[in-house]
């Protein structure tokens, strides 16, 4: 027996909480939202709402991936679509409340919304009646932008559409009703069939087929069965799981549940690094919701079915991301990786069987459930089905969060989605992966992105951070940043990571000073080769990517800072001197505002020059410089 | 049992067994480092990597931990396995040039220091984490452990600080392939500094590398140093055993 009432019940008052019968406003508070200072908005809308005595209500929803655009504020009236404002100030507010409660839409909208997709039953809901007023008709609708045209959203289904501290929301998109399904089906067996068919492969980085993992645990020996959910994200630039966590929680406690009921887990855990402050206040607020409404701990939904969620916070080790290091580290001991086998499915937490799966993974399985394995495998390329949520960041224009169907080209991501590379410049090679993965050069960017392409290219998936680079970024200066990053994250168990990746680190460190030698190059590969086969751990094994990938498409550029003792980017301090290009400089004087030293000089509209003895390198010239007349 | 190829040879070992006790079965040389009979598997040093092939697979992995499977092809000596051998003993070599236990393997395995890696000022330690784990697996005490992480890690005393667990055994000197640790017995009649604290009598034995010197214990039937104090008494309690069952030594009691 499953009982629904309460789901039922919850969907109701979803629906009114999602479409209100008076104005809503919506504000963008995840991380990217708070960081561009949507706090600041959301306390003077709460302000002037309560003083305006209109009958407004105000939410909170996570982010919708325009995280360049945030702070972002939709005001839904009814009757009219859902629009949205973009880089909204406090100074902005008044006008926006105005326009608001007088019914006209105000300049300053970035995009509408007309009508709410329920991706779980397939249905649509439309916001607006009627013809659209004319002020509206020349908005461009989010799905016509060419950030969203090419974007297909499952594990982002709900972001920056519900509050996310509103499970009601959540139900009534559709959600905990997949919990419901396979609890009233009764067959755990076939819920991992379906996973198995749907061909989903992790979204934490290797993309081990999903459901295989759960089979495996499931057929291993053990009185007790664990479910962990991997939320220790920390790649540089990457906040995939972020934006999930801090946007729609329950979609990673309703996948959870129902791995748990595949697997007959009784026990789940969260590992959230405690960088996440935001994302464990909303997990520990979901898990709370889901608890009071039954949808945790005994007998679940009348079922039968026992299970309950605990948060852990990861205290600040990169290295915790890799399975056995978190699983150590739950356990209360040193975040260092163990070899494996054997595997967590088979001994893992407490050295039970245990299930562990990232965040993006659990999110895409109510859907699964929901929509039937045959639909989720129809989307993707060969090997990897589904779609892959990206932060897309660097030198590009629209920065934000992106989900894309698997088989899309790094070109539609960059120059589609991402809107090219800002200030006319020329694009280099985008990094993907984080800091194990590695750069593709500007003619790899018709690769088709999967787990297999991007393998092949020398990089990976990774759990998707996607940093774009343009001329302007030296690919020795990135290796070398990449190996600092994980000299510092190394937890230093075995040598070839520990004592390795630091020695690759002091010899790319002596190519950007200049003091870099031919041999340096071979000696490098002959390191990173064996570093790869030899560490202990995914980190080490995947540290020389940086380093491996840079040397296979910009060797030239190593050569130049070796042979030439030039940085062709200009970014290595060392090898550079800054001058200006007398033909080209047209005395505007903004790199002489600029300059810390007094080192530049000219008379306005003459060319200027720069003092060698003066100028301390900062690059600040150069920045400024919208003429290219500052060389290096 | 478990029947599996190491090389060219076939070998029928128990389930559980590691593919480095398969293999030293055979009589085949798997370098080691990290590895002690004693201790349990630890993994860190990758010296004894070996190629396997499994479901058409091949893959290195450390033989020290890895568990024999039927049909297991293992490899023990390939360009691969001597690549990374090879980077694991020039890293050594140039982080702890003096290191004898080091050096002679890298003679035995013709590894020479590497040209482009400069030679440290390091003291012997290689971080092993064969003391860490033979204090806590072995003995029982656990007074070292780590600290800090990834290459400024060393092996400590809680806080750097005299450990107050340590019973001064010498475990940890004995099984230090590098003698990184070193142990001083100071004899009746003289005295000595204990690093960091305060000069101790002797007869008594210290633990330089943890910061600590004990007194030791005399038999009181014949007088002979029996062993430090504070290690008898920690015996005594774990094996529940008389408050005066140290006082006389183990010959004078026979």
């Amino acid at each position: 027996m499953v009982n629904v009432g309460a789901l039922e019940r919850l969907k109701e008052e979803g629906m009114k909480s999602l479409f209100p019968s008076t104005t809503k406003i919506m504000v963008g508070m995840a991380t990217c939202g708070l960081a561009a200072g949507a706090h600041e908005v959301w306390q003077l809308l709460t302000k002037e709402v309560a003083k305006s005595k209109t009958d407004a209500v105000l939410k909170k929803t996570g982010c919708i991936g325009l995280c360049q655009h945030e702070p972002l504020v939709d005001i839904i009236k009814p009757g009219y679509p859902r629009v949205t404002y973009d880089k909204v100030t406090p100074e902005k507010v008044g006008a926006l409340l105005e326009g608001a409660a007088k019914g006209v839409f105000k300049k300053g909208i970035m995009a509408r919304i007309d009508e709410e997709e329920f991706l779980l039953n397939g249905t649509h809901r439309r916001y607006s009646k009627g013809t659209l007023p004319s002020t509206l008709r020349s908005v461009v609708p989010y799905r016509r932008l060419p950030f969203y045209k090419k974007q297909m959203r499952i594990a982002l289904r709900n972001c920056g559409s519900i509050d996310p501290e509103n499970i009601a929301e959540y139900v009534a998109k559709g959600g905990y009703f997949s919990l419901a399904q396979v609890l009233r089906e009764g067959k755990p067996e076939k819920v991992i069939d379906r996973i198995k068919a749907s061909k989903l492969r992790g979204r934490g980085g290797a993309g081990f087929p999903t459901g295989v993992k759960w089979e495996v645990c499931c057929s291993a020996q053990g009185s007790e069965r664990y479910l962990i959910c991997n939320a220790d994200e920390g790649d540089p630039g990457a906040y995939m799981d972020r934006s999930i966590l801090e946007g729609d929680p329950h979609s990673i406690v309703e996948g959870m549940l129902v791995a748990a009921y595949a697997i007959g887990a009784t026990r789940g855990y969260i590992y959230v690094r405690m960088e996440y402050p935001l994302a464990i206040e909303r997990m520990n607020l979901a898990l709370a919701q889901a608890g009071k409404e039954g949808l945790l701990g005994k007998d679940i939904l009348g079922s039968g079915f026992d299970f309950e969620i605990e948060v852990c916070q990861g205290a600040g080790a990169f290295v915790c991301g890799e399975e056995t290091a978190l699983i150590q580290s739950i356990e209360g001991n040193w975040g260092e990786p163990r070899p494996r086998p054997p595997f967590p499915a088979v001994s893992g937490l407490w050295g039970k069987p245990t299930v562990i799966n990232n965040v993006e993974t659990y999110a895409n399985v109510p859907v699964i459930v929901a929509k039937g394995a045959r639909w989720f495998n129809g989307i993707g390329t060969s090997k990897s089905k589904g779609t892959k949520v990206f932060s897309l960041v660097g030198k590009v224009n629209n920065i934000g969060l992106v989900e894309v169907p698997m088989g899309i080209s790094l070109k539609e991501i960059v120059f589609e989605i991402g809107g090219g590379i800002p200030q006319g410049r020329k694009f280099k090679a985008i990094q993907t992966g984080g800091p194990s993965g590695g750069c593709i050069p500007k003619d790899k960017m018709d690769l088709l992105v999967d787990f297999d392409q991007l393998t092949k290219a020398g990089s990976i998936m990774g759990s998707g951070g996607m940093i774009v680079m343009d001329d302007r970024t030296c690919m020795v200066d990135v290796a070398k940043y990449f190996l600092s990053f994980l000299e510092d994250e190394s937890c230093g168990k075995c040598v070839p990571c520990r004592v390795g990746i630091r020695r690759m680190r002091e010899i790319v460190e002596d190519i950007t000073s200049g003091k870099g030698s031919e041999e340096d190059l071979d000696y490098l590969q002959h390191m990173a080769e064996a570093i790869k086969d030899g560490a202990l751990c995914g980190l080490g094994k995947t540290a020389p990517n940086p380093v491996l990938t840079t040397l296979r498409y910009f060797r030239e550029e190593y050569e130049a800072h070796i042979n030439d003792k030039k940085c062709p980017a200009g970014v290595c301090k060392p090898l550079i001197t800054y001058s200006i290009m007398q033909k080209k400089c047209t005395g505007c004087g903004a790199c002489l505002k600029v300059c810390p030293q007094g080192a530049i000089e000219g008379k306005k509209k003459s060319p200027h020059q720069i003092s060698v003895e003066k100028c301390i390198k900062c690059g600040a010239c150069f920045e400024v410089c919208t003429f290219d007349a500052i060389i290096t | 049992m478990v029947k599996l190829t190491i090389d060219t040879r076939t070998v029928q070992v128990a389930e559980a067994t590691t593919i480095l006790e398969a293999a030293e079965k055979l009589g085949i040389y798997i370098p080691t480092l990290c590895h002690h009979e004693s201790l349990k598997p630890y993994g860190g040093c990758r010296l004894c990597v070996v190629e396997i092939t499994k479901n058409g697979r091949t893959d290195l992995t450390t033989s020290c931990t890895y568990k024999v499977e039927g049909g297991l092809k293992v490899k023990t000596d390939t360009e691969r396995i001597r690549k990374v051998r090879q980077l694991v003993l020039e890293l050594l070599l140039a982080e702890a040039p003096e290191a004898q236990g080091i050096k002679d393997l890298a003679q035995k395995m013709g590894i020479k220091e590497s040209e482009r890696l400069k030679a440290r000022e390091h003291d012997l330690c290689i971080l092993c984490g064969r003391c860490i784990r033979a204090c806590r697996e072995v003995v029982g005490v656990t007074a070292i452990d780590f600290a800090e992480r990834g290459y400024v890690r060393k092996v400590a005393s809680p806080f750097f600080k005299s450990s107050p667990d340590c019973i001064a055994c010498g475990t940890c000197v004995y099984i230090c392939p590098t003698g990184a640790i070193t142990m001083q017995e100071v004899d009746e009649g003289q005295s000595a500094q204990v690093p960091g604290g305060n000069e101790i009598a002797g007869p008594a034995r210290i633990i330089d590398n943890w910061k600590v010197g004990l007194a030791m214990k005399r038999c009181k039937k014949c007088g002979e140093i029996i062993a430090p104090e504070f290690q008898l008494e920690y015996l005594r309690k774990k094996v529940n055993l008389k408050e005066d069952h140290f006082d006389i030594c183990p010959i004078c009691r026979e």
